[in-house]
């Protein structure tokens, strides 16, 4: 067991000091267009491969991430996601990824919160929310502009699918569009 | 580069100013209630310079109010209209116990609703505006104790006080439906399925329910109303997907609790002003429920408004004449 752990970090770690490719996202994050927010998340490429017969890079990624979200009259959350993530990157910089999270949220009544007390007085409850597991998939596609307008920039867009749990007795289930740029911080 | 930046940047103050800008007015206020493990929204809109407020009981149960907003928001020029979600309904969320969702606790949940909207709104008149499930917990939270003096009245749209009462009503509404349109085949199911206090506890309400819509005893559907579903999903607080989750938690009130529910010998000691709205063509509870529910109501004297052109929601398919109604009873 011990070894195989050891194994798994030192695969990472090599990994780690290979990549060179590391990334800042910076995006527009919401439930939909009047869900609005913002996300943050640091790419860290764990594996990048570029395929020698048509220029393809294939990478795995570490992306963890903050997004901060409103949803007017119903809550403000902050969803934390270390994501992990398969990305292709065309010859042509066309770029497919998928993600895979297991995000946490916690969200912010936006509303004056009332707690029934014991003896049935009101209590008011400040900062009054919850914290939910938030397990993610992601598609995406954009495009890399270092491929072929040598700018060192990145759009993308992608859909999140999301489960929140708990919510009441069971589980909700969200959409999260989520569209923005990719900026290296070390050229390529 | 500058300006993507200057765009996202812009964005972030937007979202978090909007919240702000929306809680400064009266009118527009926010509330939640947490009770026994449920986040319950209380959406506070329109004229509280009235000093009435309107407490508007959504069906279901695990319907919406807010959700509703779209039809009564007429209302709101006049009257101050409160529109609370109930447990595992609407936008409430949490981490509740399936085991709440019974008429005990949501009448329990309207009573610190209607002290909290009191406490909040210390010279306002709260009149309740119930429909469907919301009258049974109308009678739910007026029937127990002293409620009734927390409130200045009750409107009751199409729904019941006694579900054995409902089910025959209903099951008679079938039989006469199916003689008109001439389908032997549920008039024979509801003639061989009569319901009786025997056997209410084991009665499959659901199929004699089933049989009702394939009578075409509620054809209206708020997802055909485009503007109703366009404000749903992009103008309102609603929680969307919310309400996809929400019924996998009533099975078991479904099964034991509705079946448990009886108010009619306690609607004697009901004396605050009550209105019966209906919907004259409604089979989901047919308006003989109404004719019911006015006749034992004998310490108040009922108002009684029939919507003819409507089934179950009569706000939805009359609206104007609906607030027109509304704000009657209230003045």
């Amino acid at each position: 067991m011990k070894s195989a752990l050891c194994r798994v970090a030192g695969f990472l770690l090599m990994g780690c000091l290979t990549a060179q490719a590391q990334q800042l996202r910076v995006a527009y994050f919401g439930e939909t267009v009047t869900h609005y927010g913002l996300k943050v998340a640091y790419e860290y490429p764990l594996i990048s491969r570029v395929k020698s017969s048509n220029n393809a890079r294939k990478e795995f990624l570490i992306t963890p991430g903050l997004a901060v979200y409103n949803h007017p009259h119903n809550h403000v959350g902050v969803v934390f996601s270390p994501e992990l993530a398969y990305q292709r990157t065309g010859r042509r910089g066309g770029v497919f990824e998928v993600g895979l999270s297991n995000s946490y949220l916690r969200y912010f009544l936006a509303g004056q919160t009332f707690e029934v007390g014991e003896n049935g007085a009101f209590r008011r409850v400040r900062m009054a929310g919850r914290g939910a597991y938030l397990p993610t998939v992601s598609v995406g596609f954009g495009r890399d502009l270092s491929v072929r307008h040598n700018r060192s920039l990145a759009w993308y867009a992608r859909l999140n699918l999301m489960q929140q749990r708990p919510y009441n007795a069971s589980q909700l289930y969200r959409f999260g569009i989520e569209c923005g740029i990719r900026k290296p911080l070390k050229r390529k | 580069m500058k300006p993507c930046y200057f765009c996202l940047l812009f964005l972030l103050l937007v979202s978090l100013s909007a919240c702000e800008k929306n809680e400064m007015a009266d009118t527009e206020r926010t509330l939640y209630l947490r009770h026994k493990g449920a986040d319950m929204p209380i959406w506070v809109r329109g004229n509280l310079a009235s000093n009435k407020l309107v407490l508007f009981l959504h069906g279901g149960p695990g319907d919406c109010a807010m959700c509703y907003r779209h039809y009564l928001k007429g209302l709101e020029k006049d009257v101050a209209v409160a529109y609370w979600d109930q447990r595992i309904a609407g936008s409430s969320s949490g981490k509740v116990d399936v085991k709440t969702l019974n008429y005990a606790q949501f009448g329990e949940d309207a009573y610190y609703v209607v002290k909290l909207l009191k406490e909040q709104y210390p010279n306002t008149r709260i009149y309740l505006l119930a429909h469907s499930f919301g009258v049974e917990l109308a009678w739910q939270f007026l029937t127990t104790g002293d409620n009734q003096k927390m409130v200045s009245g009750l409107m009751a749209v199409n729904g019941t006080f006694s579900t054995f009462r409902w089910l025959v009503q209903m099951r008679e509404w079938i039989l006469r439906e199916a003689r008109l349109q001439n389908r032997t085949e549920i008039e024979k199911y509801a003639q061989e399925n009569p319901v009786t206090r025997e056997n209410l506890g084991t009665y499959k309400w659901p199929e004699l329910y089933k049989r009702m819509l394939d009578l075409g005893g509620n054809p209206v559907s708020i997802y055909d109303d485009k503007s109703f579903v366009l404000n749903y999903l992009f103008a309102s607080p609603n929680t969307a997907l919310a309400q996809f989750s929400h019924p996998e938690a009533y099975t078991d009130y479904g099964d034991h609790e509705i079946r448990t529910y009886e108010k009619g010998p306690l609607l004697k000691n009901i004396e605050i002003p009550v209105a019966l709205f209906w919907g004259k063509k409604d089979g989901v509870v047919p308006i003989e429920i109404g004719y019911e529910t006015r006749d034992l109501l004998s310490k108040t004297v009922p108002a009684f408004v029939t919507f003819e052109q409507s089934h179950h929601e009569p706000f939805i398919t009359e609206t104007d004449r609906f607030v027109a109604e509304v704000l009657k009873f209230v003045r």
